[in-house]
């Protein structure tokens, strides 16, 4: 009873959002080429293929249906209502998705439960292979936006617009970039050039922007000329990360990173004279004894330290759905926000994202990590009635960690 | 074509046999050692000799021969290309509407291999994706504001690659008129030739039971993993039923397969199951993704010796089915 109560209650509170918001809700460019798809409340399932002429039609029918997610194809279609191998695919935008997921971050993602299928039980751990209660192997996994995760997803970010504007030279104009309502961001570049790149060239850019397949060899490192810190594109990242790893790197990291015992040493005794070295030629020819083998080792920590952490089949899929600015993310509801890419920095998800900001509402909550939300910090609760702020309570409602009771509309 | 004013029917005169012996010796010479020489007969014979090549090689409709041919024609290309200078290549590029520039040299002056050209990495990716020695891959080229360097050499490497997927594309259409005896005969002896040395090329047929044993890292990781019910990822799942299915396992012990899996539901698996098997939808049997690629999603466990020799996983099976087979006595080589 309750847990449809909830439902419902979700449901309405969207539904008010989007006759308040209606209007913001921006429909992509080539409006008409795009496939639509909605997530429903009710079924959970997708409904997909669905076209539109105009904006109209297309709010007209946000507001009939009343979904939980609203995504569109980051691919042009000729007929973008029809099955998949009838659409008539004419390109897509590229798009990168930068989630905590794939970063590993500093809390270790300690806030992050599971759910077994089978008996109920949820912990706040590592999933493991059999629940501990019952021995059941399904398992519904509940993450949750955490700052410590968001600030880690940021700076990848940046570190992946630095990439497309330096290296691939798009403009800040043709960069849109996006808080994606959880626990990531978007970025979507919208560039004739890169419309028809197929999901193999697509590859080639995920594995550029990650530094996946790069070959030590092929950066000189060997002849006089190594990487220096100046030096652009990966030749300078390599130099940054090899002068960050070898500056800070403690005995633990030399040693997981395969270096020999003589090269370990070398490397601590001779700290303060490698950073001198980058002033020249950098330490490539100046370590006695470091063979090529070992330099590779380092160019490998080096990499792994620039390399910027996207979600790979995001990037590759040229057929991908992507949420639409401005609507909501049935897991938080937050929403999904954009941003100038210059504005990354002082964003916060927690302010900025917000898309309920009035009244308080009291829950029952069952189970809920530490969280933080409008420069406030909750939790943690467990089998408590509380009363918070909507969007607070939002979050906990759409995370189905807390139960709904009863709501308390602000006095206005 | 038009400009010869030559027409297609009158291509059975004895006037034009010496096109037509051209035509036919370029598919022989692609057929039997994957190139196509320079020529040294007469503009008037080596111009049109390649359009009816195309066309003999478009009328036997054989996929494989278009491939192989078209290769061929841009290795020759290629070799051409390589001497030409800095501007004639320029030229060339200008005609396929490549982004490209020539190398500035303050540019050129930080790199310390020397770099001629600049183009734009889309152009560049689409023609080396076909390419897969390391100094290809685009992480290992210096690229700024969206221009890769290229080396001369390296730039005309690329329009060879641009030209051999020109030539697919031309060999690609139907031909819609009734073709001269002097060229649908070729075009049959032709067909015969390339089929009696791809008899000899091609690799032994699949055995009938799949072998686990022969199976890359790669699979053999994500084949233990389904059993204990360890989420794979969605490509993760695709590869591994795409290349179970190839490997001639039945559907229903590919669908067996994931059943221990925390989100299986019989009905949705076998959906998918039989979409890439080629049994619904599209109707395309999918095949599993090549190296590099399940590289690039972290399905790539670490190589092997085996794995170092080849570029995708069911390439590794066959390979790895041949050194089980010489080993096992009853086929082994007989003395």
């Amino acid at each position: 009873m309750n847990k449809i109560l909830t439902q419902e209650f979700i449901q309405e509170k969207f539904a008010e959002y989007y006759r308040q918001n209606l209007n913001s809700v921006k429909p992509p460019t080539s409006f008409e080429k795009r496939e639509f798809a909605f997530l429903l409340f009710k079924e959970r399932t997708m409904l997909r293929h669905k076209g539109f002429k105009n904006a109209e039609d297309f709010r007209s029918f946000l507001q009939n249906v009343l979904p939980s997610d609203v995504y569109y194809s980051s691919a042009y279609y000729e007929k973008p209502e029809e099955e998949m191998d009838a659409k008539g695919w004419i390109g897509a935008d590229l798009i990168f998705d930068i989630d905590a997921d794939h970063i590993p971050t500093p809390c270790n993602k300690h806030h992050d439960a599971w759910t077994c299928k089978n008996c109920g039980t949820t912990r706040r751990e590592t999933k493991p292979e059999r629940c501990p209660k019952c021995g059941g192997q399904k398992f519904d996994d509940i993450s949750w936006p955490c700052p410590i995760c968001l600030e880690s997803a940021k700076e990848e970010t940046m570190k992946l617009i630095d990439v497309l504007d330096k290296d691939f030279g798009f403009s800040t104009k043709e960069m849109k970039l996006a808080f994606s309502g959880h626990r990531g961001y978007h970025v979507h570049i919208e560039n004739e050039a890169v419309r028809t790149l197929d999901s193999i060239a697509r590859k080639e850019i995920v594995d550029f922007v990650m530094g996946l397949g790069l070959e030590p060899a092929l950066y000189d490192f060997e002849k006089g000329e190594g990487p220096k810190l100046d030096d652009s594109g990966w030749k300078g990242r390599i130099a940054k990360g090899t002068y960050e790893f070898l500056l800070t790197a403690t005995t633990d990291q030399l040693e997981k990173a395969d270096l020999r015992r003589k090269t370990i040493s070398l490397i601590i005794q001779q700290r303060e004279k490698i950073v001198e070295s980058w002033k020249e030629k950098g330490p490539w020819k100046m370590l006695k004894g470091v063979g090529p083998d070992n330099w590779k080792k380092v160019i490998q920590q080096a990499v792994e330290r620039q390399s910027v952490k996207i979600d790979t089949v995001v990037t590759t899929d040229v057929h991908r759905l992507i949420r639409l600015a401005n609507t909501l993310h049935g897991e938080t509801g937050l929403k999904k926000i954009e941003m100038h890419v210059n504005d990354i920095e002082g964003f916060d998800p927690f302010n900025n994202a917000i898309a309920f900001s009035h009244g308080i509402i009291t829950v029952d909550v069952v189970d809920a990590p530490q969280f933080m939300m409008e420069d406030r910090v909750y939790g943690p609760y467990r089998n408590q009635r509380v009363e918070l702020p909507t969007a607070a309570a939002m979050l906990l409602l759409c995370k189905g960690a807390a139960k709904i009771m009863e709501e308390i509309v602000d006095v206005q | 074509m038009q400009r010869l004013d030559l027409r297609i029917t009158e291509l059975d005169n004895p006037e034009y046999s010496r096109i037509l012996e051209r035509a036919e010796k370029r598919i022989e010479e692609a057929i039997l050692y994957a190139l196509v020489s320079e020529g040294r007969g007469s503009d008037e014979v080596e111009i049109p000799s390649f359009p009816i090549a195309v066309m003999m090689v478009a009328a036997t409709n054989d996929p494989f021969l278009k491939r192989r041919y078209a290769l061929a024609e841009a290795k020759r290309i290629y070799s051409i290309l390589k001497q030409e200078n800095r501007q004639k290549l320029n030229e060339v590029a200008q005609v396929f509407n490549w982004k490209v520039k020539p190398a500035k040299t303050e540019a050129a002056k930080s790199q310390t291999a020397t770099s001629d050209f600049t183009l734009h990495f889309t152009n560049y990716l689409k023609n080396t994706s076909n390419l897969r020695e390391s100094k290809w891959k685009l992480v290992n080229r210096n690229m700024l504001n969206g221009e890769a360097h290229l080396t001369k050499d390296e730039a005309a490497r690329l329009l060879a690659e641009e030209v051999r997927a020109h030539v697919e594309k031309k060999l690609d259409i139907k031909i819609g008129i009734v073709l001269p005896k002097a060229v649908t005969k070729r075009a049959e002896r032709l067909k015969q030739l390339f089929l009696s040395r791809r008899g000899q090329m091609r690799q032994e047929e699949m055995p009938r039971e799949t072998v686990l044993d022969a199976f890359p890292p790669c699979m053999r990781q994500l084949y233990n993993m389904a059993p204990s019910g360890r989420h794979i990822s969605h490509i993760g799942r695709f590869a591994l039923t795409s290349f179970l299915i190839n490997s001639g396992m039945p559907i229903e012990n590919v669908i067996e397969c994931f059943r221990p899996a925390s989100d299986f539901s019989e009905r949705m698996t076998r959906y998918q199951v039989e979409h890439i098997a080629g049994d619904r939808g599209s109707r395309t049997k999918y095949i599993p993704p090549r190296c590099d690629t399940l590289r690039t999603h972290g399905i790539c466990p670490g190589m092997d010796e085996i794995c170092r020799r080849v570029k995708h996983p069911l390439a590794y099976y066959r390979r790895k089915l041949r050194i089980i087979k010489t080993q096992t006595p009853a086929t082994a080589p007989r003395a």
